[in-house]
């Protein structure tokens, strides 16, 4: 049972535990995000969760348009996140087609480190979209 | 270059004497080609305006004598290359090792464009206490939540914080560099996201602007919408930190039904005003589509929840005492650095900027104020001023019941001029100090409220336990966006 269990490492898995990280956001999309933990929305609910530490993530939910001094934070979040793991870019900024692509200090979006598994857009998006987007596309890992 | 005639002395005396006569510091602003200017909000609304022009690239600080000025002019020193000769602490405060040698974003008349950054750690050398029994902790940039970016490096003994010294700006953008050489028309979107929590703060200002360079004056009717939208905002930011504080010590009841009320007005902003969280709703000389009867159903509908939330919340007495006592600001403390907004409110001081807005004139608001400085009086005074909110827009609403159709203004291409605007946002006095040359953006600087209450807030936490730090950091709630930029 023991050897079934193990099958299962390199799959994806139906709950989707994940890392914030702000990487230069204005604070819309983390206030989106954290409303699908109010009872309206109530993502643990569908077994999506933020958790505390990367360590404990399936992926990363990156939110800003990747300052250049949240770059290398960034980066170690992600190389913190065991295998297999998934990029979220939530909202225009992180998506990179935010209103802050141009200013000097910014990296436009998480493209530059990794091509994100999901983009989720909108400034910021709304909550039911956040939710249904995760949805569906955790549906397509199978 | 214009030679200054004032004195160093001068320079101190006159602002010192703004300060003594109870105004309050809008900006510390720097302009490419040398000058220095600081504008102050006068007791009687008038704004005041000294300044400073440089002959090479040093300025006399005025830190010593006007504490709440430190973080201007380090950011001044890091934007510009300007040095405020005499400044006790000069270290980095936005800049980093890793902004190369030379690159001052703000120094030129022009966008600056991205630098090759050099390949190192952003660290920045980090004020400690040293000493037998000292730990240091560091936390962040990343939080172990849903939280903006900002790096903490305390100094404990045993449970206690001696000190906490902050390493923000992680999040910096360059939002006024951006800003520079663009068409003014086109900058609406990014004023509307300088910060996700005081957006109508912030687009109200550059509205104001605009219309005070070309000489407009809006109608009452389009006053009132603003009004309306501003204290929208007001209720909104104010019942997403009243829902932080509870969570901050565990008591997740309080938290979910305050979260609840947020989402409920967000859902009938997004209907009356066309966002969520109200971005792109203010413009210069237009009026709003307030759907007058829909706003005063979703006051009604807020306060049918919030009455029995206030009792609940009120009524606990485990909550109560877990907010008392801590995180204390003294009033001496949010005097000498400026401190804004509910910050300042909750330690005795009675500011609001909306007593000197003319867009204000007229309407009875009352005022919150508190005076232990606490968890607990930050809590009060946002209670208070969610009530004293919607009481404001039920008495405009009344008034804004007949009215025709409204008129369009369009400002000129060619606008030109400075204006200095504020307005007081959820956290605070707000300011923007813009400069337009035909048409064009010459400088825009944003000095938001929580710029004044980050150092009161370090202030705020020496003393406490380690444990408490996130339950007084959501009272105050600060946004590191609008201090970043």
């Amino acid at each position: 049972m023991a050897l079934k269990g193990l099958k299962l490492v390199g799959k994806p898995i139906k709950a989707l535990q994940l890392r914030h990280v702000d990487a230069g956001s204005c604070n819309g999309c983390e206030q989106e995000l954290t409303a699908l933990g109010n009872g309206f929305y109530d993502m643990q609910h569908f077994g999506i969760d933020v958790v505390a530490s990367p360590r404990h993530a399936d992926g990363l939910v990156v939110t800003g348009p990747v300052t250049d001094t949240m770059k290398r934070p960034l980066v170690q979040d992600w190389d913190a996140v065991p295998e297999p793991k998934w990029l979220i870019a939530l909202g225009d900024c992180a998506a990179g087609c935010g209103v802050f692509q141009d200013a000097y200090a910014c990296h436009g979006g998480v493209d530059g480190m990794r091509t994100p598994d999901l983009v989720i857009s909108g400034c910021p998006p709304k909550p039911q979209d956040i939710l249904q987007k995760i949805a569906l596309w955790r549906k397509t890992l199978g | 270059m214009i030679a200054t005639l004032m004195t160093e002395n001068d320079w101190a005396a006159h602002n010192v004497r703004r300060k003594n006569l109870g105004a309050h510091v809008l900006g510390v602003t720097a302009f490419a080609g040398g000058r220095i200017s600081i504008h102050w909000l006068m007791p009687s609304g008038q704004i005041a305006e000294e300044n400073w022009d440089m002959d090479g690239v040093e300025f006399p600080s005025l830190t010593v004598e006007l504490p709440e000025v430190a973080w201007d002019e380090r950011e001044i020193h890091d934007m510009f290359g300007y040095r405020p000769k005499g400044h006790p602490d000069l270290r980095a405060l936005v800049r980093n090792p890793r902004w190369p040698d030379g690159f001052y974003p703000l120094a030129g008349p022009n966008a600056p464009s991205k630098p090759q950054w050099i390949e190192v750690a952003p660290n920045n050398p980090a004020q400690t206490v040293e000493g037998e029994g000292v730990t240091i902790m560091k936390v962040g940039p990343t939080h172990a939540g849903i939280i903006e970016s900002g790096h903490f490096v305390f100094s404990i003994i045993g449970e206690n914080i001696l000190h906490v010294d902050l390493h923000l700006f992680q999040n910096h953008r360059g939002v006024e560099g951006q800003l520079q050489g663009r068409p003014i028309g086109s900058v609406w979107p990014l004023i509307s996201r300088i910060c996700g929590a005081d957006t109508v703060s912030h687009q109200t200002n550059l509205a104001m602007a605009v219309e005070e360079m070309a000489g407009y004056q809006i109608p009452e009717e389009i006053q009132w919408q603003r009004i309306l939208v501003l204290e929208s905002e007001r209720i909104l930011s104010h019942l997403n930190d009243l829902a932080q504080i509870p969570a901050g010590v565990g008591f997740s009841v309080a938290n979910q039904r305050a979260l609840a009320m947020k989402e409920r007005w967000q859902r009938g902003l997004e209907v009356i005003f066309g966002h969520r969280l109200l971005f792109d709703t203010v413009q210069a000389g237009k009026p709003l589509d307030v759907d007058i009867e829909a706003l005063g159903t979703l006051i009604v509908e807020l306060q049918r929840e919030w009455r029995p939330w206030r009792s609940l919340v009120q009524g606990h007495h485990g909550f109560q005492d877990r907010m008392e006592g801590v995180g204390v600001v003294r009033q001496s403390d949010a005097l000498r650095l400026g401190g804004q907004g509910i910050v300042a409110r909750a330690s005795g001081l009675t500011f609001d900027a909306r007593q000197q807005m003319p867009l204000y004139e007229g309407w009875p608001l009352d005022y919150a104020s508190e005076t232990s400085g606490d968890v607990s009086s930050r809590f009060k005074v946002r209670l208070d001023e969610v009530e004293a909110s919607w009481r404001l827009m039920e008495r405009v609403l009344q008034r804004s019941r007949i009215h025709g159709a409204l008129p369009v203004w369009e400002p000129p291409s060619d606008l030109a001029g400075q204006a200095v605007t504020f307005s007081e946002s959820p956290h605070g006095l707000n300011a923007h100090i813009v400069a337009v040359d035909r048409g064009q953006v010459i400088r825009y600087h944003v000095r938001s409220g929580p710029f004044r209450n980050w150092p009161l807030l370090a202030k705020a936490v020496a003393g406490n336990a380690v444990g408490d730090f996130p339950l007084i950091n959501k009272s105050f709630e600060l946004c590191y966006s609008c201090l970043d930029r």
